[in-house]
């Protein structure tokens, strides 16, 4: 071993043998350690609860879809589907927006219902303190103890005189930065140990998928370095450990606390969102532009006709072989559905927009990359719920098609009867939803790379920043 | 008086004193000026919805309000609007107001169906929580304190002039009394004055400014007791004591509420909102396969006015298609107090907990005051609910006796007026803060009292 290694070793040593005797980092250092463990099993239990809750509502919901009665398709248009969204392996690490995204969507013809019941809706304002997950624990408590331990790392020994000594005993000034960034690398290492520790058995187990965990891992690793390289160069840099600690703590306020909530609000006040009701009347409005489906004379529903007549080489809708009302019907749902399809880009664009807004900054705040990176690999992220709400629609569209085609094919055109009804082994061959979780590094490999990309350089910044600092301390130290 | 100059100049000249009043100072304008902002955003969107609703309204109008018009067609198309404009304190206490709807559209179908719908929402911008003067108050506030008091002894004590300062007769005793007292006026000055400004903008009601200055003060006043208590009693160095400071802050705002939130929404569940509305849905469609008599019997006990109008003889009737709607509402009722009761547990707790936990109580305090908390969402329902009856009051008479819907009866519909402010002041949770401050500053008292005591010997 070279002896500027040993020398490396040696300070990383010293340093590790000082924080020992730190009482107080010891105790906040194991309350982490124990916090992590704590939120980790609180998640996993809380995740299965929610997930066997959902499923057990979807499966209900479809048992009763299954057993109704003999009826006119066109009710069970109206009677329609609810459908839960599972929530994926991952999201007991880092719940991301599930608890803001409504969990339930309720399917009908006609019309485009949100999802409703989300927690935030039904909790008090406790929510808002945070949910004590190890997402929350590492993205915001982690920081503050890898500050208070590194914070004095050279500040102190600068103010208490050790530093000159060290320099004057032929310590390279690189070489001190080296092992003390070393020691807190290994602080690191044991911070983020208990959700190493985790991720592994649950990857394992196969409850979560390997790479995703070892991606989230990875992220988490990188955004601690970031934090201890930080401490590290201002402990560098400031001439007293008091003014390092100011410095950092405000850094933490700032990044952590302050600009995650002030972004939002940039954001909401630039790009403004169209409520609901505006895109239901406008939706309805852009239908009336097109056609009228129970006026005779009307244009668009008049050609529909004609092109329906020729298709059958019939003349008169009466002697049309299938439904004709039913006909009408499926037109009209892929007319609307067109139209809902068309507002919900528009609405899913600008949820882009506004987010794209608040993720530029995460080059000024790590924790934002840190915080998509993370959600994103969960499969908590703005964007999976979206790909939730897509497939929704996309089942809504031929769930009520399937039964708008058995109104056209199952009810008589003709002599109908005064409450035609079909057999109730219809709706039994009818699709249910079945939720397909998407490949996250698919869906999301672009933001994922790109987070991972802002978090390396932040990092490599900061570390290029620690080796100028350790050769401007040789110069000062001359 | 020359003493108070003298501090006043004194805490000034340190730049991180100074620094962090400015910093508060400038955070609390910009978090008042951020909830104006987004309140006058709210009324905003209001202001946009009326429009829309005002076309879409009058296209119904022109469908069906034809001289021999049908109430049930009229009914079936016309959506009524209910809005729930932000109160004037809302600036500054935003609460729930980013994630529950305050502009929603009813029929007269089935409330229960309608009532949960969400309204459009970016989840990644509400996941963070509000900036606010409420976040400003519960978090920022009290690390100001932390930074202006973590050295107030220790820093005498660094310096080497400790023992003086607790030996002078006169000023001596009072210094820690003055300092505090200083630190703590500042504080609330830059905290309140821009909080007073936004309030005074908005024209918000004295009684609930003052409400929501006094649970400001009390706050403030419990972390400078704290603070007081710790420098006091810390007998190590500057830098423990901010440490301490430090965790108290974490455990207190951020760790211990979001374990609570962790235990209450384990303890109270509240999956009956989908239950409830399985359950409507089930109700409701069940009425399409049973004879028409056995629903409208179950209507008449809560409508006898209608029970001698004729019956429904063939396979459609409006009358009997609301009638349906009524009693699906009806038959879940017990289920929809009971989902209420639960959400209103879920506020309980967290206000019982402000017992513990001044992040607690003010939160509570605050987002009553300004009306914005889940208590409110749940007074809105309540009141698109009896809005709800008054459609039904209205339509019910042109279904039952078959009048004829015309554009006249379009302009008798029923308006939605917003509710009331349901605010209030939880005298509860200001005593509750009240007596952990006399607590706290009882304990930093005898502290700072017993320093000068075991100094002053010392020194003579």
């Amino acid at each position: 071993m070279s002896s500027r290694k040993v020398k490396v070793l040696r300070v990383a040593a010293e340093e590790w043998r000082a924080l020992l005797r730190n009482r107080v980092a010891m105790i906040a250092s194991l309350t982490l350690v124990a916090l992590t463990v704590t939120s980790a099993v609180l998640g996993l239990q809380q995740r299965n609860a929610t997930e066997a809750a959902r499923a057990r509502y979807q499966a209900t919901s479809d048992e009763a879809f299954d057993a109704q009665p003999d009826r006119h398709p066109h009710r069970m248009v109206h009677y329609g589907q609810f459908v839960f969204r599972p929530l994926s392996a991952l999201a007991f690490f880092d719940p991301g927006v599930d608890g803001f995204t409504g969990t339930t969507v309720f399917l009908e013809g006609h019309r485009q219902n949100s999802a409703n019941f989300s927690e935030a809706r039904q909790s008090s304002l406790l929510l808002r303190f945070g949910q004590l997950t190890p997402a929350f624990v590492l993205q915001t408590l982690a920081p503050l103890l890898i500050v208070f331990l590194a914070f004095g790392a050279v500040a102190r020994e600068r103010e208490q005189g050790t530093l000159r000594l060290l320099l004057a005993q032929g310590l390279r000034p690189s070489e001190l930065a080296a092992g003390k960034l070393l020691a807190h690398v290994g602080v690191v290492a044991l911070v983020a140990a208990p959700a190493l520790v985790v991720l592994a058995v649950a990857t394992l187990a196969d409850w979560v998928p390997p790479l995703p965990s070892a991606l989230m891992l990875s992220g988490y690793l990188v955004y601690l370095f970031i934090w201890a390289a930080a401490a590290l160069l201002v402990s560098l840099l400031v001439r007293r450990a008091q003014d390092a600690l100011i410095l950092l703590v405000a850094l933490w306020m700032g990044g952590v606390i302050l600009v995650p909530r002030l972004l939002p609000e940039l954001a909401l006040a630039r790009i403004p969102t169209p409520t609901r009701i505006e895109t239901d009347v406008a939706v309805h409005h852009e239908l009336k532009q097109i056609g009228d489906s129970h006026n005779p004379d009307d244009p668009y529903f008049a050609s529909f006709k004609a092109k329906t007549l020729a298709r059958y080489g019939v003349d008169k809708v009466e002697e049309l072989p299938v439904q004709w009302a039913g006909l009408v019907g499926m037109e009209g749902e892929r007319l609307t559905s067109e139209l809902f399809d068309r507002h919900a880009r528009a609405a899913f664009d600008r949820e882009a927009e506004q987010n794209r807004l608040v993720r530029q900054f995460g080059s000024l705040s790590p924790l934002i990359a840190l915080r998509q990176l993370s959600m994103s690999l969960a499969s908590t992220d703005t964007e999976s719920h979206q790909d939730f709400l897509e497939q929704v629609e996309r089942h809504r569209y031929r769930f009520v098609q399937a039964l708008n085609l058995l109104q056209v094919e199952k009810i008589p055109n003709q002599n109908a009867g005064e409450d035609p009804r079909i057999a109730a082994e219809h709706w039994k061959t009818l699709p249910g939803f079945t939720y397909q979780a998407p490949d996250m590094l698919h869906l999301a490999g672009e933001r994922i790379r790109s987070n991972l990309v802002v978090l390396f350089c932040w990092l490599a910044a900061l570390l290029a920043g620690c080796g100028w600092a350790a050769r401007r301390l040789g110069e000062v130290a001359r | 008086m020359s003493a108070w100059k003298a501090d006043v100049k004194l805490l000034f000249r340190a730049r991180l004193s100074a620094g962090a009043l400015l910093l508060l100072l400038l955070v609390s304008a910009l978090a008042v000026a951020a909830g104006l902002a987004a309140t006058a955003r709210q009324r905003d969107v209001i202001g946009r919805v009326e429009a829309a609703q005002r076309l879409d309204l009058a296209s119904v109008v022109l469908e069906y309000g034809k001289p021999d018009g049908n109430a049930g067609s009229a009914a079936y198309y016309t959506f009524h609007l209910t809005t729930d404009p932000p109160s004037p304190l809302a600036f500054a206490a935003l609460g729930q107001r980013d994630v529950q709807p305050y502009v929603l559209r009813v029929r007269l179908l089935g409330l229960q169906s309608q009532l949960y719908e969400s309204e459009t929402l970016n989840p990644e911008l509400a996941l963070p929580g509000a900036f606010d003067f409420a976040f400003v108050l519960i978090y920022l506030a009290p690390l100001v304190i932390i930074a202006l008091m973590y050295d107030l002894v220790s820093g005498e004590r660094e310096a080497g002039r400790l023992r003086l300062l607790v030996s002078l007769p006169v000023s001596g005793r009072g210094v820690w009394a003055r300092r505090s007292v200083l630190r703590y006026l500042l504080v609330l000055g830059a905290l309140l004055g821009p909080f007073v400004v936004g309030a005074v903008i908005s024209r918000a009601p004295v009684g609930e400014t003052f409400a929501i200055a006094l649970a400001a003060a009390l706050y403030v006043a419990f972390w400078l007791g704290l603070a007081l208590l710790v420098a006091a009693r810390g007998r190590s160095s500057s830098a423990a004591n901010g440490a301490a400071l430090i965790g108290c802050w974490i455990v207190l705002t951020l760790l211990v509420p979001a374990l609570a939130n962790a235990v209450i929404s384990r303890a109270l569940p509240v999956a009956k909102g989908i239950d409830l509305t399985l359950a409507q849905r089930e109700l409701v469609h069940r009425a399409w396969d049973i004879p028409k008599q056995e629903t409208f019997q179950r209507f008449f006990v809560n409508h006898p006015e209608w029970r001698d109008t004729p019956p429904v003889l063939g396979r459609f009737h409006w009358k009997w298609y609301y009638a349906m709607h009524e009693v699906g509402d009806d038959g879940v009722s017990a289920e929809v107090a009971e989902y209420r009761r639960s959400l209103t547990a879920r506020e309980v707790w967290t206000a019982r907990l402000g017992w513990l936990l001044p992040a607690a109580a003010v939160q509570t305090l605050l987002h009553r005051a300004a009306d914005s908390d889940l208590l409110a969402h749940l007074a809105y329902q309540r009141d698109i609910e009896r809005f709800h009856g008054r459609l039904r009051d209205f339509y019910y008479p042109y279904l039952f006796q078959e009048r004829p819907f015309q554009n006249a009866d379009f302009e008798q519909m029923p308006r939605y007026a917003p509710r009331p402010s349901s605010a209030s002041l939880p005298v509860s949770s200001l005593l509750g803060l009240l007596v952990l401050v006399v607590l706290v500053l009882g304990a930093a008292v005898t502290a700072v009292r017993s320093l000068s005591l075991s100094a002053a010997p010392d020194a003579s």
